[in-house]
C-alpha cells in the first residue's frame, strides 16, 4: 500500500489515468502456452498424400495447473507436443510458449520435457547424461552435479549413477528421463506417457513428484493412457480425437454431471427383497456382511428408498457413484463415434 | 558455445567408445611398426619408406574413421529418437550439427596425432634422426580431415548412412584428383566442360592437403602453401556446415 502511495507521489498529475508497467503486467500476465488453431499435415514420403495429424487444435495452459492431454492412438496427442517443443513446426495456426514461438531457443530455457519410451545415449552413464543436459540448459558445473546427485536419488537410482544407460531397464530408463526434465528447475514440464514402464511403486513416486512440482508452480502437460491417474492428477484435461479437440474441462466439471448410479448401503436385506429388487431391473449384491443396492437413476432411488423404509429395512448410506474419467473418455469417443457414422 | 561443446564432448566420448576405434588405432600401430619390415627392401631409402607409409596409413586410417562412423552418427540419434530429448532444450539446430561436427572431427584428430607421434617415435629410434617435417604434412591432413568431416555431416542432415559413406568417399576420392577433372575438362565438348567446371569448383581440392611428397625428401611445408590450404580448408568446411544447417534446421522429427 505505502509502495503505491509513493510511486502517485512521484508520478505527474498528467499520468494519473495510465497504469505503471508492473501493474499492467500482474493484471494481464501471459499465459504459459497458449495454441491457437493449430493444423499440422504431413505428407505421405512414397505418396505425397497429405494427412492431417492435428485440425485446428487451440488451447491455453495456466500457470501451475496439471493439463492432460487425452485420447486414443493417432489422436494427435504426440504431434502437438512436438510442435510445441519445437521439434515440428505448424502447418497453420501459432503456439506461444510464455509470448515465445517454440523455435526460438529461450522458450525452451525452463522448459522440461519426458519424450514417450525415452530412450538415451546408452555409451553414458546416468551421471554423465545428466552432466550433459545440465551443459545444454546452461548450469554452471558445481550446480549441475549437486542437482543430478539430489535428483538420481530422489527418484531411487543413487546407487546406479554411474552405471552405463544401456544396463538400465525400462522402469530405471524411464526415472532418467524424468530426472533429465526436472534437471533445469523447468516452470513447464511437458511429459508425453510418464507412468508408461514403472512399476506401481515408481508410479506413486513420479506421481507425489508432479505433485510436489505443481506445488512449486510448476506447469505441467501429459499425455496418458492411464486415465486412473490422469483423473487423479490433472486439474484440466482436454480430449483429443482425429487431431481436434473433443472436449477440454475441469476434471470435476467433465465429470459432475456424470451420476453414473446410487448405492444403497444395507445392514441386512432378506433374499426375497434381494430377489424382488432384482425383478425391478436394481442390483443387490452382498458385501461381506452388508448388502449393497445399485440403482440407475435419481427417481428410481426415490421409489426404492420408500419401499425399503416401508419394509422396516435400516439405510446406512445412500452415495452417488459418479463417472469415472476413463467412463467419460469411453462415452465421449463413443459419441463423436455414433455421430460422424 | 557450451552447449556446441557439449554436444562435441559427448560425439567424442561416443565415437572413442566405439571398440572400432580400438581396432582403427591398434592396426594404425600395427601398421607404423610394421613398415620397418619393409624398409630394408628399399635399398637405404628405409627412412622414406616408413615416412611415406606411416603418413599414408594415419591418413587413410583416420578418414575411414570420419566417413564410416560419421555417416550413421545422425541417423543413429534420429532412429532411436535419443535427438528429439537434445533438441527439446535450449539449443539451436545448427549449435547440434557443429557440435557433431567437432566431435567427430577431433576424435579423428586425435587418431591421427597419435598415430603421428608414434611415427616420429619409430623414425627417431630407428634413424636417430627426427623428422619434425611431417608435422606440416600432418596439419594438411587435419585441415583434410576436416572437410571430409563436414562433407559427411553434410551427406548426413538428409539422406542415409549408406548414401552419406557413398557420396563421402566418392567427393574424398574425386577431390584428389580434382586438378585431373579440370585437366578432362578443357578436352570435352562445351557441355560437359561446364559440367565438370561445376564438379570441380563444388568439390573439395584435397590434394592440397597432401604434402607427403615433400616431407619424405626431408622439405618441409611452406608456410605459404600452409596458409593457402587452412584458409581454403576454413571456408569449404563452414560452406558445407551452412548447406547442411539450412538442411537440419527445415528437417521435421516425426
Amino acid at each position: 500500500m505505502s509502495q503505491e502511495r509513493d510511486e502517485s507521489r512521484r508520478r505527474p498529475s498528467w499520468m494519473a489515468g495510465i497504469k505503471p508497467r508492473h501493474a499492467l503486467a500482474e493484471v494481464d500476465p501471459l499465459p504459459l502456452l497458449k495454441l491457437d488453431a493449430v493444423v499440422k499435415t504431413y505428407r505421405d514420403p512414397m505418396t505425397l498424400k497429405p494427412f492431417t495429424a492435428v485440425d485446428g487444435v487451440s488451447l491455453t495452459l495456466e500457470r501451475g495447473e496439471i493439463f492432460g492431454l487425452l485420447g486414443p492412438n493417432g489422436a494427435g496427442k504426440t504431434s502437438t507436443i512436438k510442435m510445441i517443443l519445437g521439434l515440428t513446426r505448424p502447418s497453420r495456426g501459432t503456439i506461444l510458449i510464455e509470448g515465445r514461438d517454440p523455435w526460438d531457443p529461450d522458450a525452451r530455457r525452463k522448459l522440461g520435457y519426458l519424450p514417450e519410451n525415452p530412450c538415451f545415449y546408452d555409451h553414458l552413464s546416468a551421471v554423465e547424461y545428466l552432466d550433459l543436459v545440465g551443459s545444454l540448459f546452461g548450469i554452471r558445473a558445481e550446480t549441475r552435479r549437486a542437482r543430478s546427485q539430489a535428483l538420481l536419488q530422489r527418484l531411487g537410482l543413487g546407487a546406479h549413477a554411474r552405471k552405463p544407460l544401456r544396463k538400465f531397464s525400462k522402469g530405471m530408463t524411464q526415472r532418467v528421463g524424468v530426472a533429465q526434465a526436472l534437471l533445469n528447475e523447468p516452470n513447464f514440464l511437458v511429459l508425453d506417457e510418464p507412468m508408461s514402464g514403472l512399476d506401481p511403486i515408481g508410479r506413486s513416486e513420479v506421481k507425489q513428484i508432479l505433485r510436489e512440482e505443481r506445488e512449486r508452480g510448476t506447469t505441467i502437460l501429459m499425455s496418458s493412457h492411464v486415465l486412473a491417474e490422469t483423473e487423479s492428477l490433472c486439474d484440466r484435461v482436454a480430449i483429443l480425437h482425429g487431431g481436434r479437440v473433443l472436449e477440454v474441462g475441469s476434471v470435476k466439471g467433465l465429470l459432475s454431471s456424470g451420476v453414473v448410479e446410487w448405492e444403497i448401503g444395507l445392514e441386512s436385506l432378506t433374499p426375497d427383497r434381494a430377489l424382488a429388487l432384482r425383478a425391478q431391473g436394481h442390483r443387490a449384491d452382498s458385501v461381506g456382511t452388508r448388502w449393497v443396492v445399485r440403482v440407475g437413476s435419481e427417481s428410481a432411488l426415490q421409489s426404492v428408498l420408500g419401499e425399503l423404509v416401508r419394509a422396516g429395512i435400516k439405510i446406512g448410506s445412500v452415495e452417488p457413484r459418479r463417472e469415472s474419467l476413463e467412463e467419460h473418455f469411453v462415452r465421449a469417443l463413443g459419441a463423436r463415434r455414433e455421430g460422424s457414422l | 558455445m557450451t552447449r556446441t561443446l557439449a554436444i562435441a564432448q559427448n560425439t567424442l566420448r561416443e565415437v572413442a567408445r566405439e571398440r572400432v576405434v580400438l581396432v582403427l588405432a591398434l592396426f594404425g600401430l600395427m601398421l607404423l611398426m610394421g613398415s620397418q619390415v619393409l624398409s630394408p627392401l628399399a635399398l637405404g631409402e628405409g627412412r622414406k619408406v616408413v615416412i611415406d607409409f606411416g603418413l599414408a596409413g594415419s591418413s587413410f586410417l583416420a578418414t575411414i574413421l570420419c566417413v564410416f562412423l560419421g555417416s550413421s552418427l545422425l541417423h543413429k540419434e534420429l532412429e532411436r529418437r535419443t535427438v528429439y530429448a537434445v533438441l527439446a532444450k535450449p539449443i539451436r539446430r545448427e549449435e547440434f550439427l557443429l557440435g557433431k561436427f567437432l566431435g567427430l572431427w577431433v576424435t579423428a584428430a586425435m587418431l591421427l596425432g597419435g598415430m603421428a607421434v608414434i611415427l616420429l617415435a619409430v623414425v627417431t629410434v630407428a634413424y636417430h634422426d627426427t623428422p619434425w617435417q611431417i608435422l606440416g604434412a600432418v596439419g594438411l591432413n587435419l585441415v583434410e580431415l576436416g572437410i571430409v568431416t563436414a562433407v559427411v555431416v553434410f551427406f548426413s542432415s538428409f539422406t542415409t548412412p549408406a548414401l552419406t559413406a557413398f557420396f563421402a568417399v566418392a567427393a574424398t576420392v574425386a577431390g584428389h584428383f580434382a586438378e585431373d577433372l579440370r585437366y578432362f575438362a578443357s578436352q570435352g565438348t562445351p557441355g560437359i566442360r561446364a559440367m565438370v567446371e561445376a564438379a570441380y569448383w563444388m568439390l573439395p581440392h584435397l590434394d592440397l592437403f597432401n604434402a607427403r611428397g615433400l616431407v619424405v625428401h626431408g622439405a618441409s611445408v611452406g608456410v605459404e602453401r600452409l596458409l593457402y590450404a587452412f584458409s581454403y580448408g576454413l571456408l569449404y568446411v563452414i560452406g558445407m556446415l551452412i548447406l547442411a544447417g539450412t538442411i537440419f534446421r527445415r528437417r521435421e522429427f516425426r
